[in-house]
């Protein structure tokens, strides 16, 4: 069970002011958060790798976290733009296949989860690029594949896809 | 999830030293003094208009810097926000902002005509030395902006760099608008306003590349 929005508000409270005990037990808490976050929207041979970027930046950045704000939509902001700039520069390779590998949902962070998701990221894309986004970014389907799938041009494919991940940046703040 | 040991979390432990917290406080501080440094450049280069302070101006004069400066004030205050980011961080204000702005223009259309415009483009000498001056003083606003962006974590960069560009480009034509004596619509929906747009292109063009993190 992951730590509440209070608790991790207290904990990060305690680490700007250089509490280094209650930063590692923040760091733990972050680290299966993001794993959640980022399940089924990487693959996990990127997990850790992913995972590792965002504690980094969040390490980096921890002094933009404003304590009169709550912490989660701090780390979900960071943790959505990270996952845009990992979206375009990496293409997975085949073998990097998406397993079942999910964690239960924790059900009192639900819905707070599920406003800031990444799936809602893609509520406000054409379905047309969402489907060469998750086909080639994210399954890891090369360009000739994708169109075949989608009935789209392969240069269509490429077109949607950069247009998707312009539009995503954008929408890194967005909670509806 | 199995809690595995993971010694990035001792690593960044040990790296760990005390911060202070992101203040928009701190950040309406800083846009506050490069706004009043520009204004006291302003003074130092051309002199402020005095006849703007004892009923010599136009309504339209107070109409047009006020809402430059409301559309500075609105602007930067989004670009504060946005280097503490947030899902849910909403920027409604400095858009409804610089829609207002582009009222004057619009206006200044509606009211002279398509061919008033052109006369005003070609026969105002003043104009393009306003729009140069306007772009040219907008740029203590836009370091200062740029300097608080780079301090923290925008994730919206293009949003960021956007109001970056019409902030102080809206806050350098207000600036220079309290020293130029030429209050009618014609000069002030277009001459004035200018800067915003030239500062918010290369802001937006610019700027990204200077604050990506």
């Amino acid at each position: 069970m992951i730590a509440d929005e209070a608790s991790m508000a207290q904990m990060m409270t305690a680490s700007q002011n250089g509490d280094r005990g209650i930063y590692r037990a923040l760091l733990a808490e972050i680290q299966l958060w993001l794993e959640q976050f980022f399940r089924k929207r990487v693959p996990p041979a990127h997990l850790d790798d992913l995972v590792q970027e965002v504690m980094i930046a969040v390490h980096a950045k921890r002094a933009t976290w404003d304590p009169s704000r709550p912490f989660y939509p701090w780390l979900a902001a960071i943790a959505r733009y990270r996952w845009v700039d990992h979206l375009r520069k990496v293409y997975r390779s085949a073998e990097d296949e998406l397993g079942d590998h999910d964690a239960p949902e924790d059900s009192k962070e639900e819905a707070v989860m599920a406003r800031m998701s990444l799936d809602r990221l893609f509520v406000h894309l054409p379905d047309r690029q969402v489907e060469a986004i998750k086909l080639v970014k994210i399954e890891g389907h090369s360009i000739a594949e994708a169109s075949a799938r989608t009935g789209q041009s392969e240069s269509l494919v490429k077109v949607n896809i950069h247009r998707g991940l312009k539009r995503l940046s954008a929408l890194v703040e967005k909670a509806e | 999830m199995n809690r595995v040991p993971n010694p990035l979390i001792d690593e960044l432990a040990e790296d760990l030293v005390p911060v202070r917290p992101i203040s928009i406080a701190r950040g309406v501080a800083l846009v506050t003094l490069a706004a009043i440094a520009t204004v006291v450049a302003v003074e130092l280069f051309h002199g402020l208009w005095r006849g703007a302070f004892s009923g010599q101006a136009s309504g339209f004069f107070f109409i047009a810097n006020g809402m430059l400066g409301l559309l500075g004030a609105a602007s930067a205050l989004a670009v504060l926000r946005m280097a503490s980011p947030r899902v849910g961080n909403g920027h409604e204000g400095a858009r409804w902002s610089a829609a207002m702005l582009g009222l004057l223009p619009v206006s200044t259309l509606l009211v002279l005509g398509f061919d008033g415009l052109a006369s005003e483009l070609t026969h105002d000498v003043e104009g393009f030395h306003c729009f140069l001056a306007g772009s040219g003083f907008s740029l203590l606003t836009a370091g200062a902006l740029v300097l608080w962006l780079r301090s923290g974590a925008p994730v919206s960069i293009g949003s960021a760099s956007l109001f970056t560009g019409i902030a102080s480009g809206a806050i350098g034509s207000f600036a220079y608008g309290m020293a130029c004596p030429i209050d009618t619509m014609g000069h002030l929906g277009i001459w004035h306003v200018a800067p915003v747009a030239l500062c918010a292109l290369v802001g937006k063009l610019v700027i990204p590349r200077l604050v990506r993190w």
